[in-house]
């Protein structure tokens, strides 16, 4: 009984991340990245992984591709454990990471071609993706003759490739301008709608992860540990305006509380619509007295 | 997107009167030493001395058999010691031990010149055609070994991981991102291979042989004495080893030149 | 102070004197000749080295250098004026004179053809028909060695098609003829065959000389040093063939002068003078009995000119004749 209750709770969740650790050696040392860190995504879900540098975002990204194993914890998508180079799930770097000596449609198609699927089938497959992603006109360009914005976008739909149930994104849009950046997270969230996988979208732009998350899994710098798991507040779909709201400036503030080491409590009051403290104060301190909340 | 078709071939007409122009001020400058110089022409041949005996030698079929022979050795040579070279430079770039194993003795038989090598091949190997095989394999080996390996090292670690992260077998990180990325080095390792694939089959011919450009030197030298002769066939060797040259060139056009 | 520019003074003037020409003794300046010799010091060089230990070329007013250089880069060298008489192969006159390349056979040197063919002693071939359908071994398809096979194969009827050759770039025709990889090689008869002899193995020859009277080596000169320096060159040939009589009628002195010319030659003494021996007797022939040591067999020479020209890929055009290739002005 117990076991199928609990085969039920899960089978909602896309990705399970328990307890997960994971250290380096530096120079002979060893380096502790990530401690602990636990949180989960609901199949067709999006969370956003929001830290500081040397926080250990990149490597969190890895390790649930498979790229790299936990020291300890386990990772699991569907309940199987993450496998080597996991193929359910679908990688976008930083950078483009492009093959500078194919055209764009090649580049979709290499993953593909990788696992032996036949030309004609790959190129067809290749060329839908391209459209899906807006740059179906460039399908014969070469990387150096695209724009950087494109370049990404060839890069997303290479990651789609293989159709996988997930879609991991290390901060994908950080090498654009803030104007681009803010139309990507649009079209981002529009190939969400029409492609169903679960997005993990590692960032270090508050906006743009409470713009297109469901979840901001806030950590701490290194050793990375999980300081929050905040809620986005905010309906679909989401339209540009949705920034200028003050649901997105209050899940903004608490974020930022948790980045800068405000205490839970106090953050989630803020959460819960209380007057915005300044996030400097500390619990203990002498505070703003509302006679009509109570004492601090 | 790409430049306009127009302006690709207007800067190919201008490269080809160029070299023409330079061919045109490097004849005059030959004829006007010999006048000067008051050369005989066994000595230092006029330039159309030697333009006339080229001609000659080809109508009369004297050039054809020799470089054609010549011609063999560089191709073979050639092929067999680049095919060689890669191999070996990708192990190189791969494996720090091979590097470390292997590297002194590379450079030694790079070091060694190759003429004081050429007549101990022949003693080996006799002198038909596979000596001077041999010495274009070795010749060619070294500049393309290493451009292969500085070009294998070369490649993005990024690309790599994008390798693994789409679960690439050895083989295909090899065929679909090492390779690739080399090319480049590659191909301009073997531009100075071929060039060097040429002098090793002359080398090879003095050391021994019947037939082939060198031979046709020494013969015209040394046996009948048609020194006009003997600048012609110099410019025959020239001539290949410039085609040779520009093939490799447009070998890397057509396979680099679009990405780049 | 002043007497310190005295001193200079007195010391400059005396510089002055001892400088003037009238204080240095006048003598007749000798005539600066280079000449070129074969390949390598060798003993087969004797009545050069004889003529210069002697004085024979000093007593002739003559400053003789010895310079050496194969054969066919002497031909240039001679027809430049680089060198002012050189040895040189007959049979590369006739190729370089058809090529305009100014130079002339000016004496006989080698009266016989020093070229042979030889095979072990006991080889099943007899004479040259025998070479039919056999193995030669040979430096390669060039120069006087390939003529003299081409003339020998002639008189028996042959052509090259009908043997087969082997090339030894390396000139080891003689040993692999030695350990038995030709049946054949082509050889110098005053070379091969004495040392392969001293070890040893017998051998015997082919020669050329009652076949086709090719030409031996002899010294060639540049028809514009020949103008230039008519005098001393005639006066360097007569010292010269002077010491070969001398030296033919006793060999040990040739091979005394050769080693104080070129100690490196004491090493072998009795190999050296085998070698100088059989040397000698090709120095003279019917020809050179007959008309002097160093003279020039015309007729033979037009036999040679015809059968060179008649050679398949010969280049020697057919205006070329016979007093184009040589000059009796320096032998008296």
């Amino acid at each position: 009984m117990d076991e199928a209750r609990s085969t039920e709770d899960r089978s909602l969740a896309a990705i399970n991340v328990e307890k997960v650790t994971r250290s380096f050696t530096v120079d002979g040392r060893s380096v502790l990245v990530l401690d602990q860190v636990t949180f989960d995504v609901p199949s067709h879900g999006i969370s956003a992984v929001l830290g500081p540098n040397g926080s250990g975002k990149s490597t969190l990204l890895r390790l649930i591709s498979g790229l790299l194993e936990p020291d300890s914890g386990r990772i699991t998508i569907d309940d199987q454990p993450v496998a080597d180079a996991d193929q359910r799930v679908g990688l976008v770097f930083q950078e483009p990471r492009l093959l500078p000596w194919r055209t764009a449609i090649d580049n979709v198609a290499f993953p593909l071609q990788l696992a032996g699927v036949g030309e004609s089938e790959r190129h067809e497959r290749a060329r839908a993706l391209l459209d899906l992603v807006g740059v179906g006109a460039f399908s014969a360009a070469y990387p150096h003759q695209l724009s950087g914005g494109m370049r990404q976008r060839v890069a997303i739909a290479r990651a789609l490739a293989r159709d996988p149930q997930i879609l991991l994104l290390d901060e994908p849009f950080s090498a654009l301008d803030a104007l681009t950046r803010e139309r990507f997270n649009g079209e981002l969230l529009e190939l969400w709608q029409r492609t169903g996988t679960a997005i993990v979208l590692v960032t270090h732009s508050i906006s743009e992860a409470i713009y297109i998350a469901d979840e901001v899994v806030v950590l701490s710098k290194g050793p990375g540990r999980v300081v929050a798991r905040v809620p986005v507040p905010l309906g679909r779909p989401r339209n540009p305006d949705v920034r200028e709201s003050e649901a997105f400036s209050r899940a903004a503030a608490t974020i930022r509380a948790f980045l800068s080491g405000t205490p839970a409590e106090l953050a989630e009051e803020e959460a819960a619509g209380a007057p915005i403290r300044d996030v400097l104060e500390r619990a203990g301190a002498p505070a703003f007295f509302d006679p009509f909340r109570g004492a601090p | 997107m790409t430049a306009a078709p127009s302006t690709s071939r207007r800067h190919w007409r201008s490269v080809v009167l160029s070299v023409l122009a330079a061919a045109v001020v490097f004849v005059l400058a030959w004829k006007a030493v010999v006048i000067v110089g008051g050369y005989p022409v066994f000595i230092l041949p006029a330039p159309e001395v030697v333009a006339g005996r080229f001609v000659t030698a080809w109508a009369d079929g004297t050039m054809a058999p020799h470089a054609f022979a010549t011609l063999s050795e560089i191709v073979v040579g050639f092929v067999v010691g680049a095919t060689l070279a890669v191999v070996v430079g990708y192990l190189l770039a791969r494996s720090p031990l091979a590097e470390r194993l292997l590297s002194p003795y590379l450079v030694a038989a790079q070091a060694t010149p190759i003429l004081a090598i050429a007549p101990l091949l022949v003693l080996w190997l006799g002198t038909g055609l596979l000596p001077k095989v041999v010495i274009c394999a070795l010749i060619v080996f070294f500049p393309v070994a290493v451009s292969t390996m500085v070009g294998i090292r070369s490649i993005d670690r990024r690309l790599l991981e994008l390798g693994r992260s789409l679960r690439a077998t050895r083989w295909q990180v090899f065929r679909h991102l090492e390779l690739p990325a080399a090319m480049p080095q590659i191909l301009g390792g073997m531009r100075v291979g071929v060039t060097l694939a040429v002098i090793g089959a002359i080398v090879g011919e003095w050391a021994g042989a019947d037939r082939g450009l060198g031979v046709l030197v020494n013969l015209a030298r040394g046996s009948l004495f048609d020194f006009p002769l003997m600048f012609a066939t110099l410019l025959t060797i020239a001539l290949i080893a410039i085609v040779l040259y520009l093939l490799v060139v447009l070998v890397e056009r057509a396979l680099v030149g679009s990405w780049r | 102070m002043r007497s310190i520019y005295r001193l200079l003074g007195s010391v400059l003037v005396f510089v002055l004197i001892g400088c003037s020409p009238a204080a240095v003794p006048t003598a007749t300046p000798l005539t600066k000749l280079t000449v070129g010799l074969g390949y390598q010091a060798s003993v087969q060089f004797a009545q050069f080295y004889r003529a210069q230990q002697q004085g024979y070329y000093r007593d002739a007013g003559l400053d003789v250098t010895f310079q050496n250089d194969i054969t066919s880069n002497l031909v240039t060298l001679v027809g430049q004026g680089a060198v002012d008489i050189g040895i040189a192969d007959g049979t590369d006159v006739i190729p370089a004179v058809g090529q305009n390349i100014p130079i002339r056979y000016a004496a006989t040197i080698y009266a016989q053809f020093p070229n042979v063919v030889i095979v072990p002693a006991n080889s099943p071939i007899k004479s040259v028909a025998d070479l039919k359908g056999r193995t030669l071994g040979i430096p390669g398809a060039y120069g006087s060695s390939w003529v003299m096979v081409q003339a020998l194969l002639a008189s028996a009827g042959l052509t090259v098609a009908d043997i087969t050759e082997r090339d030894y770039p390396d000139y080891g025709q003689a040993i692999g003829l030695q350990q038995g990889q030709v049946d054949s090689a082509t050889a110098y008869r005053n070379n091969e065959p004495i040392q392969l002899g001293l070890q040893g193995f017998a051998t015997n020859q082919f020669t050329v000389d009652d076949i086709t009277p090719l030409p031996g080596p002899g010294l060639i000169v540049g028809t514009a040093t020949l103008a230039a320096k008519h005098d001393a060159l005639q006066a360097f040939v007569a010292a010269t063939l002077r010491a070969m009589d001398e030296i033919r009628a006793n060999p040990q002195v040739g091979l005394d002068d050769s080693i104080a010319q070129v100690p490196l030659l004491g090493q072998d003494k009795a190999t050296q003078l085998a070698i100088l021996q059989a040397t000698i007797e090709m120095w003279a022939g019917p020809y050179t009995q007959a008309h002097g040591t160093g003279s020039i067999d015309q007729a033979a020479w037009q036999k040679s000119l015809d059968f060179m020209r008649g050679l398949p890929n010969s280049n020697i055009p057919s205006t070329l004749t016979v007093d184009q290739l040589m000059t009796q002005e320096l032998l008296q």
